[in-house]
């Protein structure tokens, strides 16, 4: 087994088993024909994320297939960039449970620069996406800079942030100064609408809500990836991060790494603030919705943190989630995808035990004479 | 002004006790070595489990699924980071997003998005002489937890500082290979203290189901789990510090909703996201102010391998 496989196969072994795991608790929660129910909700969840293929060859038209596609590329560029956001900050060795609240900010200021700025379109959505990672990368800043300075540590700080951002921005600013008010006068919910130069173009005309984000995610992981693996100061990080100590005697100026790392982490979480505004929500609406930020996390991780591993993950698992919601046509809870993520990370937390049994696997049986231990009784390692 | 201050002193006595058993559960648990990010989850399944008990049997019988529940899920958490040695942000984090999940899936599915049916409420005790006291007066007419909440951290600081089971506890989350020197189990007293912040976690999920609230709702715990972190560091990893910062935290909510509420004025001048902010920014600030190196437990998150040193 080659080392790049050894490193992902815990993650593909999870994400399978807490499909399994899932199938059998619907299955389970279905009184009659359980099994049957459980396979057909997992199909209506595949077609509503790859587009729905038997309806299209019996003849539909072709939305049933740029629609579905459409919703999961647009959900799989957001968790995409919260994913990379968690990665890149654990590349220098910090864990960023802030994406949320950086999201939230880059969200804001998107919404902001969207609405309140005239500029030809050319110029507008640079602009607004500029804001919205220099919001981003701020709001991150103020954990780095806690954590450098003062020794807070930052899974505490951003946790801290997330809140203040969320209840400063959705109990205040998007309900009070910033509020939107139509044309009518009547207050709308959330900001004002962004103007027409500020949308992120959308690839398939109006069949589908399929735009740019996809595009700009596909070019951040890249992106991300040449950084950390061709450049000299991606390098660096990844250096501070394998261990701090050796770093410093090395000559990597570690404090400014960690900083930039930490900031590049909030300029990602913030572009996807951005790309849901610009590309989808036309405005910063009462609430962000789905916490995006939050499943970054988990997507970095089960993604091990590498960024085109973040990239197959989000795309993986935004299909889940666009096609989710097709699985209550078959009265199977939405929440499943959710549960999918959310147990394939615990799978992914057990590496060790992952590697402790592919090990045994791929061992020629050292041990002729033991049987085959059962999994409690390994010693510790 | 005593009634204003009868009536803040007794919604926070009301309130607090969740935040202040989860706040000691993270202190028992991380300073064993063990990072609690997972308290969120743990006390959501606390709380669900005790909603959903209390509808077959007597409340506090139901308390005590609770946290039973709540220590099922911490036994997950020790089962990954005490025997696999895995991640404990991750594990903690992996916790709180099945707890998140699965309880949504299991709410809406037997009961509906509009939470549990009512239960009955953990009965409220008068105390009689002290009832009719200003101020001290309400101290009577809570439910058992709230006592508890009083008691609970004093014992606990005794027990961390003056018994050397306490010592152990805390070597093991500061220099487990020395605790392993003297002969001791690391992974046992690991496994004791995670269990034990399990238990204390699903007690304040308990709570809000059984006395804050009378039912298990979507939102619960809504983010208690990670002001009990907060209060933990805040109150710098002691059982006294945590409880002092969670009743500070449930004051300061306490008198934002009494302010609210009593004076729409003040909301001219200070918008109510700002208030609801308040707690997040000074809890930042006082983690600025003070630092945080010199308290944290040094072998905080550190997997305990026996033959590293």
């Amino acid at each position: 087994m080659g080392e790049r496989t050894r490193q992902a196969l815990p993650s593909v072994l999870s994400v399978l088993l807490s499909l399994v795991v899932c199938w059998l608790l619907i299955a389970l929660s279905k009184d009659a024909d359980g099994f049957t129910t459980a396979t057909a909700a997992y199909l209506q969840m595949l077609w509503g994320g790859v587009g729905d293929w038997p309806r299209y060859l019996e003849g539909a038209a072709a939305t049933v297939l740029t629609r579905p596609l459409g919703e999961a590329a647009m959900k799989a560029a957001l968790l995409t960039f919260t994913g990379l956001s968690v990665a890149v900050a654990f590349k220098v060795g910090l864990f960023n449970i802030g994406a949320q609240g950086q999201m939230i900010l880059g969200a804001l200021a998107a919404a902001v620069v969207g609405a309140h700025v005239a500029l030809p379109a050319p110029l507008h959505i640079p602009a607004a996406l500029l804001g919205a990672a220099l919001a981003g990368g701020a709001w991150a800043g103020i954990a780095a800079a806690l954590r450098l300075y003062r020794g807070v540590h930052e899974v505490i700080s951003t946790i801290m942030l997330n809140w203040v951002a969320l209840r400063l921005v959705d109990n205040w600013l998007v309900v009070g100064p910033l509020r939107g008010v139509a044309e009518a006068g009547a207050s709308i919910t959330g900001t004002a609408e962004i103007h027409p130069t500020a949308q992120l173009p959308r690839l398939l005309g109006d069949v589908s809500r399929l735009n740019l984000g996809f595009v700009l995610a596909v070019v951040a992981a890249v992106t991300v990836w040449a950084w950390l693996t061709r450049t000299r100061s991606g390098f660096e990080t990844r250096a501070v991060g394998l261990g701090d100590e050796a770093a410093r005697a090395a000559g990597i100026p570690v404090a400014r790494r960690a900083g930039l790392a930490m900031a590049l982490a909030g300029a990602l979480a913030g572009l996807a603030g951005a790309v849901l505004v610009l590309g989808t929500e036309g405005r910063y609406p009462g609430t962000l919705g789905a916490p995006y930020g939050f499943d970054g996390i988990a997507i970095a991780l089960i993604g091990n943190n590498h960024p085109l591993g973040v990239g197959a993950a989000a795309l993986f698992f935004g299909v889940l989630r666009a096609g989710g919601t097709r699985m209550q046509l078959l009265d199977v809870h939405k929440s499943f995808p959710e549960l999918i993520q959310g147990l394939a990370l615990l799978f992914v937390a057990g590496r060790l035990i992952w590697l402790a049994v592919l090990r045994k696997r791929s061992a020629p049986a050292p041990m002729p004479a033991a049987p085959p231990a059962p999994a409690a009784q390994v010693p510790h390692a | 002004m005593l009634e204003i201050i009868h009536r803040l002193l007794f919604a926070t006595l009301d309130a607090a006790p969740a935040l202040v058993f989860a706040a000691l559960g993270a202190v028992l648990s991380e300073r064993a070595g063990v990072v609690a990010v997972g308290m969120e989850g743990m006390m959501r399944t606390g709380a669900f489990c005790a909603a959903v008990a209390a509808l077959v049997m007597p409340t506090p019988l139901a308390v005590g699924m609770g946290m039973l529940a709540g220590a099922a899920l911490a036994a997950v958490h020790g089962f990954l980071c005490i025997r696999w040695r895995s991640d404990q942000v991750v594990s903690g984090i992996a916790l709180n997003l099945v707890a998140l999940a699965g309880g949504t899936f299991l709410l809406e599915t037997h009961f509906g998005p509009n939470g549990t049916p009512p239960i009955q409420q953990l009965s409220t005790w008068e105390l009689p002489g002290l009832s009719s006291i200003p101020v001290l007066g309400a101290l009577s007419g809570h439910a058992a937890p709230t006592y508890l909440a009083l008691g609970l951290p004093l014992l606990l600081q005794a027990m961390l500082t003056r018994t050397p089971l306490g010592l152990r506890l805390r070597a093991v989350g500061d220099k487990p290979h020395a605790v392993a020197t003297l002969g001791l189990s690391v992974p046992a007293l690991r496994w004791g203290a995670v269990l034990g912040s399990g238990l204390l976690a699903g007690l304040g999920g308990a709570v809000l189901s059984t006395t804050v609230l009378d039912r298990f709702e979507q939102h619960t715990p809504a983010g208690l789990g990670f002001m009990a972190l907060a209060a933990m560091v805040f109150g710098r990893w002691t059982p006294m510090g945590a409880f002092l910062a969670a009743a500070f935290f449930a004051f300061g909510n306490a008198l934002r909703i009494g302010l609210a509420s009593s004076s729409p004025a003040l909301l001219e001048l200070v918008p109510q996201g700002v208030l609801l902010a308040l707690p997040y920014v000074l809890t930042l600030l006082v983690l600025t102010l003070q630092g945080q190196r010199n308290s944290t437990p040094a072998a905080l998150g550190v997997p305990y391998e026996q033959e590293s040193r």
